[in-house]
């Protein structure tokens, strides 16, 4: 009994704590909130709802005066086109100068420059011809939307090219000569069957290519849930282990306020100030990871698995949590360094441990080897699995190295304070 | 001098402090290293790794993977019949970004003018729309050296009947391969040339994100240590009994703030060493821009320094403040991931905020290779903030 009344007035003066509350809970659904907001773009498709990209267009192409075909103003025309305004936001620029200084002002992000010779090397045999794209060199996505519109549309012309010029060699290979008509035939020819083809600046590959999603996507399939999914579980062991120290710091607190020491001289046993004491921080943190677990889900629409799964990697993450708080706690002598000690370590850790880079795509295999040496590493699989709705067998190995490490965290912790205060 | 004096003491308390290490050295120096390493494209193969299950065997396809393994974004990845059943796990793991699978009779059917869709295994990542994408286009090339075979054999039927379907089947052999090969230089291409006065390709590294990412953060974190000086002081009254002291009250406040502004200026002078020296940012191509952009951001923080110390009520509040201050300023300054990739509303916003000027100034240098006039107007608006926050911080300050 002694034990449960240490942990309620311990819990107590935890849910008291306006610092705590704050780092508790609005610190988790502020961060991912933020990152929620920022990428937003992703859409409920799956998809990505790209960036606006601002294009300076120099067209210095000189096509022959008295043709009307110009292959310079269609491609400015293609890309001013409205079915493209979500992505493109075209500027025509005086030359070739200007538009590079747009760039460089910041005023746009990629400028395009067709050379004077771009029709004539369209329409003439063996000629060539090259598209200059100067870019801001901070981008990435921006310049590699413009390359993927313009590809589709140089290829068309490419191959058109590359059909006349084939047909030309085998003919001539085989005592024959391409006159024009036959050439304006072939390259006509081409166009028609690319326009059959159904692509355009989305497919690029018409219907030649079927597209399908991995399997057990479907909870997730939405990218940007899948990913504000992994934000909240990094939020979420990153804060529960934040409080679980916080939690553990409370003997510091009552050590330097006299408490401790009153506590010592009564009939309650150590084991049982320091059981309280641990029981109370399992409880905050068990309330702690169910309220940003509601919360988070019915505010960023996270489906964070079976529920027996959730239930089992929630106990591995409170036990360890709480059991490193101890740990972490029993190396600390006053509360001065408690707080610094805190957010140093377990930020260090945190990092270390994939917490913070739930965001970030396609992280080379050697950090996952590195996350698992931290507890905080643990718990993120334990998060990561549950969220890819398995089934709770396959969380049994990362709960139970929680459960292992929490218990182990626990032990050493205790014995670290029993000398201390002996 | 009775402002040195105090921005000494300060400095001393600070530096004495061991956690000082942890916090101003060692994680700055941590995460700058750990996130260009993650960002950093630029080392070892960095195509996107396509699963490649070829049921068909023919021509066509031997030509598709050729055209795949040439391609400057795609990393072919052969399977066998037998790892068919883990394809799908495997894109969805992100060990494959995507996964072609051609089907049974794809040459056959393809020449004889039949559509057979090839498959694509892609998840809803950057990863997989980029290699969808890539794939597409070489698809796309391919089959037009199919329509290329086509188009020349009627020509040369117009003029003259093929000796037999031989002949013929040959003459399309021969006219598929003469236009793969000149697709690997197609007639019409596009160069690209990345913007900056020194007028030479930068290769991109991910430091050039983590190193000045990691400044811009860490400049708001160091407030942790440094804030935490001015909160003790008046937690033990010490701020009160100074003032009976001749020292004046603005020479309180700003021996303090020149006290935070000398320990993130000094932060931020490693970590551009460190970033000059290990990581190939090149700070100092601009020393000038740099140095500006440095003093701006510093006097910046040293003004939120002080209004958190005007806000924080005991030590625990003042790293809640600080903590709650860098993940604000962090990602919408795009500290943590380049503005571009966020939505257009979030960068806008993140354009609100003094940390996102700091980062464009810093880009404008390491980056975008421009001069110093390209720093003057993110470092303008660092010295209005920090006019703004120091004017919020004296207006709240109280002394005990």
């Amino acid at each position: 009994m002694k034990a449960l009344d240490i942990a309620f007035k311990d819990t107590l003066r935890a849910f008291r704590s306006g610092f705590l509350l704050v780092m508790m809970f609005v610190a988790p659904l502020l961060i991912t909130g933020l990152i929620y907001f920022a990428f937003g773009s992703l859409t409920a498709s799956g998809g990505f709802d790209l960036p606006v990209t601002r294009v300076a267009v120099a067209n210095l192409d000189q096509p022959d005066p008295a043709s009307t075909f110009a292959v310079g103003q269609m491609l400015a025309d293609h890309l001013q086109d409205e079915s493209l305004a979500d992505l493109l936001q075209v500027t025509i620029a005086p030359g070739a100068a200007s538009a590079r200084a747009a760039v460089d002002r910041q005023e746009a992000d990629v400028a395009l420059i067709v050379p004077p010779d771009f029709t004539v090397a369209v329409l003439g045999p063996d000629l060539r011809a090259a598209l200059t794209l100067y870019y801001d060199p901070a981008l990435t996505i921006k310049p590699a939307i413009l390359r993927t519109l313009l590809g589709g549309f140089i290829d068309g012309f490419s191959g058109a090219k590359i059909a006349v010029g084939v047909t030309a060699l085998q003919l001539e290979a085989r005592g024959l000569s391409i006159d024009e008509a036959t050439g304006w035939s072939v390259a006509q020819g081409y166009t028609e069957w690319l326009q059959a083809s159904g692509a355009d600046h989305v497919h690029l590959a018409g219907g030649a290519m079927e597209t399908q999603a991995p399997s057990r996507d479907a909870p997730q399939a939405d990218s940007r849930r899948g990913m504000i999914g992994s934000v909240m579980a990094g939020m979420l062991v990153f804060f529960v282990f934040f409080t679980g120290a916080g939690s553990a710091s409370s003997i510091i607190h009552e050590d330097e306020q006299g408490t401790l020491a009153r506590l010592l001289t009564t009939p309650t046993s150590r084991a049982v100030i320091l059981g309280g004491k641990f029981a109370a921080s399992l409880f905050t943190l068990v309330v702690q990871a169910l309220v940003l677990l509601i919360a988070s889900t019915l505010v960023f629409d996270i489906h964070w698995g079976e529920p027996l799964t959730v239930t089992l990697v929630t106990i591995g993450l409170v036990v360890v949590a709480a059991g490193f708080g101890v740990l972490l706690m029993s190396f600390v002598k006053t509360t001065r360094q408690a707080g610094p000690i805190q957010g140093g370590v377990l930020t260090v850790m945190g990092l270390l441990g994939g917490l913070f880079t739930g965001f970030i795509p396609d992280l080379p295999k050697a950090f996952d080897t590195l996350s698992l040496t931290m507890p905080q590493g643990w718990a993120m699989r334990g998060w990561q699995i549950a969220l890819s709705s398995a089934s709770a067998a396959e969380t049994l190995l990362p709960v139970a190295v929680m459960l292992v490490l929490g218990t182990a965290f626990f032990a050493v912790g205790v014995l670290v304070f029993r000398r201390r205060f002996a | 001098m009775r402002v040195i004096d105090l921005a000494l003491k300060d400095w001393l308390q600070i530096v004495r402090d061991r956690k000082s290490a942890l916090f101003l050295v060692l994680m700055p120096i941590l995460f700058t290293f750990f996130f260009g390493r993650i960002f950093n494209a630029a080392e070892g193969d960095a195509r996107l790794p396509v699963g490649w299950l070829d049921r068909d065997g023919g021509t066509l396809t031997t030509r598709l993977r050729v055209m795949v393994e040439t391609s400057e974004a795609l990393r072919l990845v052969a399977l066998s019949e037998s790892e068919a059943a883990s394809i799908d796990a495997r894109v969805r793991d992100e060990e494959l970004a995507a996964a072609l699978i051609v089907p049974a009779g794809f040459t056959a059917q393809t020449l004889a003018g039949t559509d057979v869709p090839l498959t694509v295994i892609v998840p809803s990542t950057f990863a997989g729309q980029t290699a969808s994408t890539a794939l597409q286009a070489i698809v796309m090339r391919l089959l037009g050296t199919v329509q290329t075979a086509q188009l020349s054999a009627e020509a040369y039927e117009a003029r003259q009947p093929f000796a037999g379907s031989g002949a013929r089947q040959a003459y399309i052999e021969d006219a598929i391969r003469l236009a793969g090969d000149a697709w690997q230089q197609p007639p019409l291409m596009m160069t690209a040339e990345p913007a900056g006065s020194t007028g030479k390709a930068q290769s991109r590294t991910g430091f050039m994100q983590a190193s000045p990412g990691m400044i811009v953060q860490f400049a708001v974190f160091s407030l942790v240590t440094s804030a935490m000086v001015l909160v003790l002081e008046r937690k033990s009254k010490m701020l009160e009994r100074l003032l009976t002291t001749p020292i004046r009250r603005a020479e309180l406040i700003g021996g303090h703030m020149l006290a935070m502004f000398v320990v993130v200026f000094l932060q931020e002078a490693m970590l551009v060493a460190l970033g000059q020296l290990l990581f190939q940012v090149d700070y100092l191509r601009e020393p000038l821009g740099t140095l500006l952009m440095m003093a701006a951001l510093a006097l910046w923080v040293s003004s939120l320094g002080l209004f958190i110390a005007t806000l924080a009520r005991g030590p625990e509040q003042v790293i809640m403040w600080s903590l709650i201050a860098m993940f604000l300023f962090a990602p919408l300054g795009g500290a943590w991931f380049p503005l571009e990739v966020a939505g257009q509303a979030f960068a806008a916003i993140g354009h609100l905020t003094p940390a996102a000027w700091a980062m464009d100034g810093f880009q404008n240098i390491v980056t975008r290779g421009l001069d110093l006039s390209s720093t003057l107007a993110p470092a303008g608006i660092l010295l209005a903030y920090t006019v703004a926050f120091f004017g919020l911080a004296v207006w709240r300050f109280r002394f005990d």
